[in-house]
C-alpha cells in the first residue's frame, strides 16, 4: 500500500499509540485466580479491655509484656571537654617546674619577642657541670617543650655543631654575646655550613667578653 | 658512621694522620665515639720537617700498619640523654693497643665526652678540649 | 606421654594381683564353656590415682594465675607523644600521651557464668540513636550511659572484679608502675613481601625482568611435596593489628584532665584506642594506696 508523505509523517505517531495500546489492556488484565484483595488490616487490640478477658490474649500481647522504652543514663563529665590539647597541658604542668618565669620561652620567641636571641647572633651557654659552649645561632626551632636552637663553632681547627634543647634543665644560662653584625634574611642560617661563609671560630669574641665581663663585675665588687 | 672503607685522621703523635677502617669491633653497626676499630694506617705524617726527635715518635706506627683505634670524633649528628645534639666537622681517631692504652702521647685536638661513659678516660685526659 | 606412664604401671601390678589373689580366694561357680584366659583389664585410663587433667578449663586458669593481673585495666585515646625531662638527672625520656574519657566498669564474666574473671570496661559516649537495641538494653540494665568503646580485661580472681558502674580514672595508675599497653599498629594496606616480611627482593639486572619486588619462589619442588606449605609469607594486608608494648613506665598522671603519660612509644596513630593494663613482667602495684583513691573518686 503507497501512503501519501503526508501519511507518512504521522506514521511515526503509530508507534506511540501502538505501545499505549499494549501497556493498558495488561494493566487492567485480571485473571480469577489472581484477583487483588487487599491485606487484611491488623485489628487493633481493644484498649481498655476488661481484665477478664486478658487470660484469652497470648502472653506476648499481655500490656505487661509489652516492650518498655529503654532507659538511657546520661554520661558523667568528659575528660576530653576538659582537656582538649593533652600534649599542650602536659607541655605547660612541665613548663612551670623547669621555666616559672616564661623567661627562657621569651629569650628565644623570635617570632613575637623582638628582643630575643635571633639566628645569626653569638651566644654562649652554660651547662649545670660547667662546660660552657659558644657559637653562632644557626637556626631556632619553636616545638613546645623540644623548643632548640641550633649553635656552630670552631674549636681546634674542627668545625662543632650543637643542637641544646631550651628548657633542658641542665643547662644553667645563656647569654648573647654578640648580635648578628647586619640583617639576615634567613630564620635558617644552614648556608654558614659552606667553606665560603663559615664564620669560623668564635672563641676570639667570646673570650673578649667574658674579659669584659668579669673586668666590670669585678670593678663593681670592689 | 664510621665503617669498612671509612678514612679518618688520627690525631695523636703515633706518627699516622690518615687511617682507613677495615673493622668494627664488638657491634654490628657502625661505629661512634667511644667504639674500638680496626684501621689501616693509609698517611704517615710528615716527619722530616720535624728534626730527628720527633722521627723518633713517627716511627711507632708505619704506613700499611693494622692497628687498634678508638674513634674520638664523627660527622653524624649524636644525640646525649638530655637530648642535646652533638656533630662534629670530621671523623677522627686514636690509635690503641691490644690492651686499649693510647699508643702516642699527645693529643692535638677536640674530643667527644661520650668517651667518658665508655671506659675511655685515659684519651679524654689526654685530650685538649671535650665537648 | 609422661601422664600415662604410671596408669600403665599400675594396671600391670592389678591385672599381676588380679591372677594370683581373686582365682583362688572366690569360688565362682561356672557353667559351660569357660574361658582360659582371665578377662584384660580396660585398657582406658579409668582408675583413681590418675593425674589431674591439664586440658581442663580448671587447668588453665591454675596455669594463667600467675600471668593474670590483679586488677583491670583502662581504655585510654593515644593522644601524641612528647618528652619530659627529669629535672634531676637532666635526663630526656620520649613519652606517649594517652587520654582516658569517661571510662566505666560495664559488667563482668565470672568463672560460674562464663568460665573465666574478667572485667568489662567502657570508655567514651556514644549517641543512643547511633546504637542497636541490645546493645542499648546491655548498658541500661547495667546502669550506663551508652559507650562508645568496650573491652574485657581479665584478672586472676574475683577480688579483681571492680563494682560494676564505678569509674576508673586516671590515677587508677600510680607514677612509677610499670603497665603493658595493646593497640592495633597503623595499617599500611596490601604491602609486597619486600616491606611486610623484610624480604630481600630480587636483582635489578642479570636478567631480571619486570620481578625485582617480588618473592621469587613459593616452595620446593617435587621433593618438598610440590604445595605451597601453610604459613608462606606472602604479600597482603599489612599493619592493623593488634601488638602489645610491655613494660612502659607512667610518668605523669592528671586525674582532672583524665591524662596518663606512658614512657616510650605505643602502637597505632593519633587518636587510636589503647588498652593500659598492669605491666604482667613486673611486681603487682601496691593496690591498697591505689583502691581509696579510686573508690574516694567514684
Amino acid at each position: 500500500m503507497a501512503a501519501l508523505p503526508t501519511m507518512r509523517q504521522l506514521g511515526c505517531l503509530r508507534s506511540l499509540i501502538k505501545t499505549q495500546e499494549a501497556i493498558q489492556p495488561q494493566l487492567a488484565r485480571r485473571f480469577i485466580s489472581t484477583a487483588y484483595s487487599q491485606r487484611p488490616q491488623r485489628v487493633p487490640l481493644p484498649q481498655n479491655l476488661p481484665e477478664q478477658f486478658l487470660s484469652q490474649l497470648p502472653t506476648r500481647m499481655l500490656p505487661e509484656n509489652a516492650p518498655k522504652p529503654i532507659k538511657v543514663y546520661t554520661p558523667p563529665p568528659s575528660a576530653r571537654k576538659a582537656c582538649k590539647d593533652p600534649i599542650g597541658k602536659v607541655t605547660e604542668l612541665q613548663l612551670e617546674t623547669l621555666d616559672p618565669k616564661g623567661e627562657r620561652k621569651a629569650l628565644f620567641d623570635y617570632r613575637r619577642n623582638p628582643r630575643s636571641i635571633k639566628p645569626g647572633d653569638i651566644i654562649r651557654v652554660t651547662f649545670k657541670n660547667g662546660d660552657p659552649f659558644n657559637g653562632v645561632v644557626l637556626s631556632i626551632k619553636l616545638r613546645g617543650i623540644d623548643t632548640s636552637f641550633l649553635l656552630r663553632n670552631e674549636l681546634t681547627r674542627v668545625a662543632v655543631e650543637m643542637s641544646v634543647k631550651v628548657f633542658n634543665p641542665n643547662v644553667q644560662s645563656v647569654e648573647i654575646v654578640q648580635r648578628a653584625q647586619r640583617k639576615i634574611r634567613r630564620a635558617r642560617l644552614y648556608y654558614m655550613r659552606s667553606r665560603k661563609h663559615d664564620r669560623r671560630s668564635v672563641e676570639n669574641v667570646v673570650n673578649a667578653y667574658v674579659r669584659q665581663k668579669r673586668a666590670f663585675m669585678g670593678g663593681g665588687k670592689r | 658512621m664510621i665503617q669498612l672503607k671509612t678514612l679518618l685522621t688520627c690525631i695523636d703523635n703515633s706518627g699516622a694522620s690518615v687511617v682507613e677502617c677495615v673493622n668494627v669491633l664488638k657491634k654490628k653497626r657502625p661505629a661512634t665515639i667511644g667504639d674500638r676499630i680496626v684501621v689501616v694506617v693509609q698517611k704517615q705524617r710528615a716527619a722530616g720537617s720535624e728534626g730527628s726527635s720527633a722521627t723518633a715518635l713517627a716511627s711507632k706506627v708505619r704506613r700499611g700498619d693494622i692497628r687498634h683505634a678508638v674513634v674520638v670524633r664523627v660527622k653524624k649528628e649524636l644525640q646525649r640523654d638530655d637530648g642535646t645534639v652533638v656533630r662534629f666537622g670530621d671523623n677522627a681517631c686514636v690509635l690503641v693497643n691490644k690492651a686499649g692504652d693510647p699508643i702516642g702521647s699527645r693529643m692535638n685536638g677536640i674530643v667527644g665526652q661520650e668517651l667518658r661513659g665508655k671506659k675511655w678516660s685515659k684519651i679524654l685526659s689526654l685530650a685538649p678540649v671535650h665537648v | 606421654m609422661p601422664p600415662r606412664l604410671p596408669g600403665k604401671l599400675l594396671q600391670l601390678s592389678l591385672s599381676l594381683r588380679d591372677i594370683q589373689l581373686t582365682v583362688p580366694r572366690v569360688p565362682v561357680r561356672t557353667f559351660g564353656i569357660r574361658s582360659l584366659n582371665p578377662p584384660k583389664p580396660s585398657r582406658f585410663n579409668n582408675n583413681p590415682g590418675l593425674p589431674v587433667l591439664e586440658s581442663t578449663s580448671t587447668a588453665a586458669l591454675r596455669r594463667k594465675a600467675n600471668s593474670l593481673p590483679l586488677r583491670t585495666g583502662a581504655i585510654g585515646i593515644k593522644k601524641g607523644m612528647t618528652a619530659i625531662f627529669d629535672a634531676e638527672t637532666g635526663k630526656r625520656i620520649p613519652c606517649t600521651v594517652l587520654q582516658l574519657d569517661r571510662v566505666e566498669v560495664v559488667s563482668h564474666k565470672t568463672r560460674e557464668q562464663h568460665g573465666y574473671f574478667a572485667v568489662q570496661v567502657g570508655a567514651g559516649w556514644k549517641h543512643p540513636s547511633n546504637m542497636p537495641n541490645s546493645l542499648l538494653g546491655h548498658f541500661s540494665a547495667n546502669g550506663i550511659s551508652p559507650k562508645r568503646h568496650v573491652f574485657e580485661f581479665r584478672v586472676k580472681d574475683e577480688s579483681g572484679l571492680l563494682p560494676v558502674g564505678q569509674s576508673i580514672h586516671a590515677n587508677w595508675f600510680q607514677e612509677g608502675q610499670y603497665v603493658d599497653t595493646r593497640s592495633n599498629t597503623k595499617g599500611k594496606g596490601f604491602a609486597g613481601v619486600m616491606k611486610r616480611h623484610g624480604f630481600h627482593g630480587q636483582d635489578r639486572s642479570h636478567g631480571v625482568s619486570l620481578t625485582h619486588r617480588s618473592m621469587g619462589s613459593a616452595g620446593p619442588s617435587q621433593g618438598g611435596g610440590s604445595r605451597v606449605y601453610p604459613g608462606k609469607k606472602m604479600a597482603g594486608n599489612m599493619g592493623n593489628t593488634q601488638n602489645t608494648v610491655q613494660n612502659l613506665k607512667i610518668l605523669k598522671v592528671d586525674t582532672d584532665a583524665g591524662l596518663v603519660v606512658v614512657s616510650g612509644a605505643i602502637s597505632g596513630p593519633k587518636g587510636c584506642v589503647v588498652r593500659i593494663q598492669d605491666a604482667i613482667k613486673k611486681p603487682w602495684p601496691e593496690i591498697a594506696s591505689a583502691e581509696p583513691v579510686a573508690a574516694a573518686a567514684a
